[in-house]
């Protein structure tokens, strides 16, 4: 891309010339070659020129002789040879089966499968269990951790309240299901910036997956800068996840390495601008709710049965709604009438408007002199204003909004005393959010004597659905005996068939975040909320193609173009770092060692030509996938020609000749051995003791107790059970708290984006899996699964344990030594050794 | 490690363990990447010093930058932001203007929202020692030593939230998942003491703080620069030898597992990573000796107790100020043994209500303060004394600080006062810092500070300093950056340290 440009454009300029004027949802694709660059005076100096800003040309593949024929070993060995190095050669089969189950499932593989492949003399024989290790559900479960690490997802809201977040595993399984199922890459992206807008709603966990400060506060500097920091965090996030780049840098001042401006960063806060933490309701399907008015049918039909016996009218007003909802009684006169909030759907309630009509006059209008007061307003919105509760105005951004959650009230105090019959009232009358529903309230007016009386209130109202009302009550006395126990069985039917409805009625909640459409977006002098300046329009960077919007555009439509422009075929960055991360988890390092940085500041790939290369073949593939042609945007093509290729496969003994040259193995003479993380680790110890519990997705199961105070505190727990069994992926992942005896394994916490794990080793390690209940527990376990599986010779126990543990015998002076550990101090300890050994805790 | 070693087969295990990783590999592994290009840029045009660490052996001693003034850090965290202005910042103009609106703050809204009157404090402040520094009868010991007290009353934070306010304090950002202070500080001068935690963080009797684990996180550095948790009631997790294993048995795992990784880093001489976890179970074993030796408290004399008042018990404070002097006690024990950083905490978590466990004073100041007051002030001043009685204090940093300070007018309609990130006090004392000083100042009523203005990153720089370190230099690349303690700010405060 050239910087050469016919002049500079400010970008509100550009969008007035080619856009024109203010149509309402016109967004504009800038697709002229050179980027709109801002006056000189702003424009950032760093270059564009950076070798990963340019288009991805796919290179040639080297000549290698016959030595090889595939693309991966030819770029390999081209650089090994400039350094006079050899690859090593082919790893022994037990060692490549276990490191494949390792990299690609986190698990070890059984003795039987190690055995099964040790026997296939098929040409084939490892493209076939390459294949079938890919398609195998435990890598997305594997995989999926490592992209969960990227983008910071956690369970917890972190900060000093770290409440849960109930709806955040449905991200977590979708991110496990899209790897599983091969979602491409490009599609991956996209879901997780704006899956609403097709139809895959849990994806955009990925936007609110960040810490969350709860602490509200009056102070309306504090939640500026709270928002601010929400906001940073998406675009961060989103930066570096998918662009490899920094944008965090660009937030007080232009970016000091990357052609990033401070006015680039906040076009793109633009683009988030509408995103708000929380759950959102996910649609239930068809199946679901049909079974919900089936159970509603029932209900209703038990209902009817006993409807004699109520003690209290039915309901005579439907479900309140998001939009407008009227409450009619009796008409009284009053000079005040008083709406209470007792209870919503989450959250602090909002209403937009609030209407009390005297036969078809509003009479609460403020322009015809009526005042509202209320128990307080949620401060720092501009749009939420108690003035707007009664200024003939309606919509989200002419709203109020309490200061208390699932509370508060307003008063409207009329110029004279009117007869009132009516009071009408919405959330959002526009009809684009559900949120904030009050759904238990009451309307009250007060009498000439100053006494308040109630003149409507939510009993009077149908359940709405997933609210789970309570059954009307009932009164069976002074009935016949026979009657009076048909009656209670009916009841009991009806209880159950209730509680069934409701279960069903709920619909299913995600942390995938609220939309709503932003106001204005400002640049921030020094990324300071309370100093704004010129306005911004949200804008995807101009690095490559930009695509500049207009202040109007739909807050959907932001992040579809964000999303559309990163995944376009020709980003220049979007390949490359998607190859480097999966490259980084199965060689240790990426081609590029900095995964989430390849602007300026970052490294330079080791390799160059093979990381374009791969690049290429991810977004355009060439090399066939056993007969077929690959998909774009094919992770598992790209896994299955890493895996496939003889640098993945070569052995990972040392040669000291080498070592000399490349002590680091950046040129990967060798394949690197490498402690497996944490999470591989437990799963790998519950694997070999024979307790794992393989059952995939849902709720995440608690590695802490939880003390649910204002304030939520976690407890490392000391002892587990079956109920804590599953793979590590499905612990409830939560902020700064870590696991008693894995985290401290450099498991990263969720509070930042962690591109790559440290692999530090430390006595607290030792301490907790040499002496940790935990480990004790499994090494008994092991030991029973030993005794069960191999009988009662000690030498049959250890040759087991050996092949669960290492795949492999052991030889004659570890057999020896064990037998004589195992005599004096029993099978459990030797299991104990076993589980803290190099060899089981290291990828070969 | 020579190549000739590398081909002799089974290593003599202490050569082995001890020089693993270190020469050869890291050498080459340099010179290739220089070569290439491949390492990531500088900071701003000024190198970083990024401490040269040998993975098999984390806590190896290293050099400072410079000539160090202090060896070891002890820092003492206020929980809950423990007021200015009723412990160490005197304020006449407050007392004069008692009940009068403060001028200015009619549209002020602060934290939990609007303001009161002007309160002074309910306790009397008297000058104190020679220099007649004016402490509040609150903390009567810790006044008496403040000839011995560096204060900073022109401290000025970033934030009025307790998380992010105690995230700044103990790791320069408001944000969870930045390396703290003591990690910082443990990554670049390493452990004088190689069977000791290197850091280690003790939690206040009632619980761990506001903003938990993040307080002693390693954020982005290597794990093994987090910082231990313990005090002296619980231990660190799973340092014992398990119930149902005899030492026997224990030994002899040991040795078993030894000669079982041994086995297998023949085939793989050389490999620092394999080395470096041999040598963590060592060291574990060792902490598992040490630890409990430093922990118990049963022999320090009756004296000793006394000063801390560690062995008074019968009244809830005496109980609770018994159990924080002991923490204190375990604190002087652990600098004595040479730990670079411990980070001692008073205040937990908020639990019983706002106040009550730690000093968040917004309803009640007078009744809550009542009791912190003698919790902190008596253990603490005994640990001053006892370091200094020691010779101690020569190479200790000692840092009082809290995550923000207390509005010099009571919160409207409440008896107590609301956070005010824009002046407070902390206090530094011992290896390098002038003693009896007093620098900084906030306005008359004690709300903004406005002379001598010091950061929570001033004082991150200062406390690097003293330990040899230059807080511009030091640093981490992580994300794209490389990351310092102070980010871009930060300045040492000269005027502070002693000649």
């Amino acid at each position: 891309m050239s910087l050469a440009n016919p002049g500079p454009i400010r970008r509100i300029d550009a969008v007035r010339r080619i856009g024109g004027g203010a149509t309402v949802l016109a967004w504009i694709l800038l697709t002229a070659a050179a980027p709109i660059r801002t006056t000189a005076a702003e424009a950032p100096e760093p270059s564009a020129k950076h070798w990963s800003f340019q288009p991805v040309v796919r290179p040639e593949v080297p000549a290698t002789g016959k030595r090889t024929s595939h693309p991966v070993d030819a770029f390999v060995r081209d650089a090994l040879r400039r350094e006079r190095l050899d690859p090593s050669p082919e790893a022994d089969r037990t060692t490549r089966i276990r490191r494949l189950y390792d990299v690609v499932l986190g698990l070890p593989p059984t003795p039987s499968e190690i055995e099964a492949f040790r026997r296939d003399r098929s040409p084939k024989a490892w493209e076939n269990l390459v294949d079938r290790v890919l398609e195998d559900p435990r890598y997305g479960e594997r995989w999926a951790r490592h992209w969960l690490d990227v983008i910071r997802f956690a369970e917890s809201n972190g900060f000093e309240t770290n409440r849960e977040r109930t709806g955040a595993w449905r991200f977590r399984d979708w991110v496990i299901q899209a790897l599983n199922r091969d979602l491409p890459y490009d599609e991956f992206v996209r879901r997780q910036v704006a899956g609403d807008a097709s139809g895959d709603d849990v994806a955009t966990g990925f936007l609110v997956g960040g810490p969350w400060d709860i602490v509200k506060s009056p102070d309306p500097a504090l939640t500026a800068q709270q928002r601010a920091d929400e906001l940073d965090d998406m675009v961060n996030t989103t930066g570096t996840a998918f662009l490899g780049l920094t944008l965090g840098c660009a937030r007080c001042h232009n970016h000091k390495f990357d052609p990033v401006s401070q006015r680039e960063y906040f076009s793109l806060t633009a683009v988030f601008a509408g995103v708000s933490q929380g759950e959102r309701a996910l649609p239930r399907s068809a199946a679901e709710e049909a079974a919900w008015k089936a159970a509603e049918a029932e209900v209703q039909s038990l209902e009817s049965r006993l409807a004699r016996y109520r003690t209290r009218p039915e309901a005579d007003l439907p479900a309140v709604e998001a939009r407008l909802n009227e409450d009619r009684f009796a008409p009284v006169a009053t000079r005040r009438l008083r709406f209470t909030v007792l209870g919503t759907t989450g959250g602090e309630p909002c209403l937009d408007e609030l209407e009390a009509w005297s036969g078809d006059r509003n009479v609460a209008l403020a322009s015809a002199g009526t005042k509202a007061s209320a128990s307080g307003t949620l401060p720092g919105y501009a749009i939420h204003q108690l003035a707007h509760i009664n200024d003939g105005r309606t919509g989200n951004d002419r709203s109020w909004i309490s200061n208390e959650s699932g509370k508060g009230w307003v008063e409207l105090e009329f110029p004279q005393e009117f007869r009132v019959d009516r009071v009408t009232w919405g959330r959002d009358r526009e009809g684009r959010l559900g949120d904030r529903i009050a759904t238990a309230y009451r309307i009250e007016v007060q009498g000439p004597d100053g006494a308040w009386s109630s003149v409507s209130d939510s009993a009077r109202r149908r359940p709405r659905p997933g609210s789970g009302p309570a059954i009307p009550e009932y009164r069976f006395d002074g009935l016949a005996k026979a009657e009076a126990a048909e009656a209670r069985a009916t009841l009991t039917k009806l209880e159950s068939a209730a509680k069934r409805r409701d279960a069903l009625s709920k619909p299913p909640m995600a942390h995938a975040g609220t939309f709503s459409q932003p106001g204005k977006v400002h640049r921030q002098h020094r990324g300071d909320p309370l100093q704004p300046r010129e306005q911004v329009v949200p804008a995807t960077l101009e690095i490559f193609r930009p695509v500049v919007l207009e202040d109007s555009t739909p807050e959907q439509r932001r992040r579809v173009a964000l999303a559309e422009w990163i995944t376009r075929p020709d980003h220049p960055l979007t390949a490359r770092v998607a190859v480097n991360r999966i490259w980084q988890q199965h060689f240790g390092v990426g081609l590029v060692d900095t995964s989430n940085d390849f602007g300026h500041n970052g490294s330079k790939p080791s390799h160059p030509e093979l990381l374009d290369w791969l690049a290429a073949e991810l977004v355009h593939p060439t090399v066939p996938d056993g007969g077929r042609t690959a998909r774009p945007w094919s992770l598992k093509h790209l896994h299955r020609l890493i895996l496939t290729s003889a640098t993945w496969n070569q052995s990972s003994k040392p040669r000291p000749e080498a070592r000399r040259v490349d002590a680091a193995n950046r040129l990967l003479w060798r394949f690197e051995p490498r402690r497996l993380e944490a999470e591989a680790i437990r799963d790998g110890i519950l694997a070999v003791a024979g307790t794992l519990d393989p059952t995939p997705g849902g709720p995440s199961f608690h590695l802490h107790d939880v003390d649910r105070e204002n304030v939520y505190h976690y407890h490392p727990k000391e002892r587990f059970g079956p109920a804590e069994s599953r793979r590590m992926v499905y612990a409830f992942k939560v902020r700064m708290e870590q696991d008693g005896v894995f985290g401290a394994f450099d498991c990263p916490d969720g509070s930042l984006v962690a591109p790559r794990r440290s692999r530090s080793t430390t006595p607290l390690q030792a301490l907790n899996l040499f002496n940790s209940r935990f480990l004790l527990d499994e090494a008994a376990h092991f030991a029973d699964r030993l005794g069960r599986e191999a009988g009662p010779d000690p030498k049959a126990r250890i040759r087991l344990g050996w092949r669960l543990a290492y795949g492999r015998e052991p030889d004659r002076a570890e057999m020896r030594d064990a037998l004589g550990f195992v005599r004096d101090h029993g099978l459990p300890a030797l299991c104990r050794a076993v589980l803290n050994s190099n060899e089981f805790l290291f990828i070969p | 490690m020579s190549a000739n070693n590398l081909r002799n087969g089974l290593l003599d295990r202490r050569r082995f363990l001890g020089d693993a990783g270190l020469g050869l590999g890291a050498i080459a592994l340099t010179h290739l990447l220089s070569r290439q290009g491949l390492l990531g840029a500088s900071v701003g045009g000024m190198e970083p010093i990024r401490p040269s660490i040998d993975p098999g052996r984390p806590y190896a001693p290293r050099t400072p930058h410079f000539a160090p003034k202090a060896k070891n850090v002890l820092v003492i965290f206020c929980s809950g932001a423990c007021s200015q202005l009723d412990t160490f910042d005197f304020k006449p103009e407050l007392i004069r203007r008692h009940g009068q609106p403060m001028p200015g703050a009619g549209k002020l809204i602060t934290f939990q929202g609007e303001q009161g009157a002007l309160t002074r404090s309910p306790w009397e402040f008297r000058p104190r020692g020679q220099s007649g520094k004016m402490v509040s009868d609150l903390l009567p010991h810790l006044g008496a030593l403040a000839d011995d007290l560096c204060f900073l009353h022109g401290m000025k934070g970033k934030t009025n939230t307790h998380g992010p306010g105690e995230n700044f304090m103990s790791t320069g950002s408001t944000l969870d998942g930045f390396p703290s202070l003591g990690a910082w500080l443990t990554y670049a001068l390493g452990s004088e003491d190689q069977s000791l935690p290197s850091y280690v963080a003790i939690p206040d009797p009632r619980g761990k703080p506001q903003n938990s684990v993040n307080n002693w996180s390693p954020g982005f550095l290597p794990a093994a620069y987090q910082g231990t948790e313990f005090n002296a009631t619980t231990p660190i997790r799973n340092l014992a030898r398990p119930d149902g294993i005899t030492a026997d048995m224990d030994a002899a795992t040991r040795a078993f597992l030894r000669r079982q990784n041994e086995r297998h880093a023949q085939a793989f001489p050389g490999d620092s990573q394999l080395a470096a976890r041999i040598s963590s179970y060592e060291l574990a074993a060792r902490m598992q000796l040490t630890v409990p030796e430093v922990a118990d408290l049963a022999g320090e004399p009756e004296h000793i107790l006394r000063l801390y008042g560690a062995n008074e018990s019968g009244s809830k404070i005496q109980d609770l100020r018994a159990a924080y002097a002991r923490n204190c006690i375990l604190a002087r024990r652990l600098v004595e043994r040479g730990v670079r950083f411990v980070q001692l905490f008073n205040g937990a978590y908020q639990t019983g209500g706002e106040g009550v466990s730690n000093w968040d004073g917004h309803k009640d100041l007078l009744n809550q303060y009542s009791v912190h007051g003698p919790v902190l002030d008596k253990p603490t001043a005994g640990l001053l004394i006892d370091l200094k009685q020691r010779g101690l204090l020569e190479e200790t940093l000692v840092v009082w600080c809290t995550e923000f300070g207390r509005m010099p007018t009571f919160q409207k309609g409440s008896q107590g006062r609301d956070h005010n990130p824009d002046g407070f006090t902390c206090w530094l004392a011992g290896a390098g810092v002038k003693a009896g000083f007093t620098y900084g100042a906030t306005d008359e009523f004690g709300h903004k500070a406005v002379q001598e203005v010091t950061t929570v990153y001033d004082l991150h720089a200062t406390i690097l300093h003293l330990l040899g370190l230059d807080h511009e230099r030091l640093t981490f690349y992580h994300n794209g950056l490389e990351r310092r303690l102070t980010d871009v700010h930060g300045e040492v405060i000269r005027p502070i340290l002693a000649r």
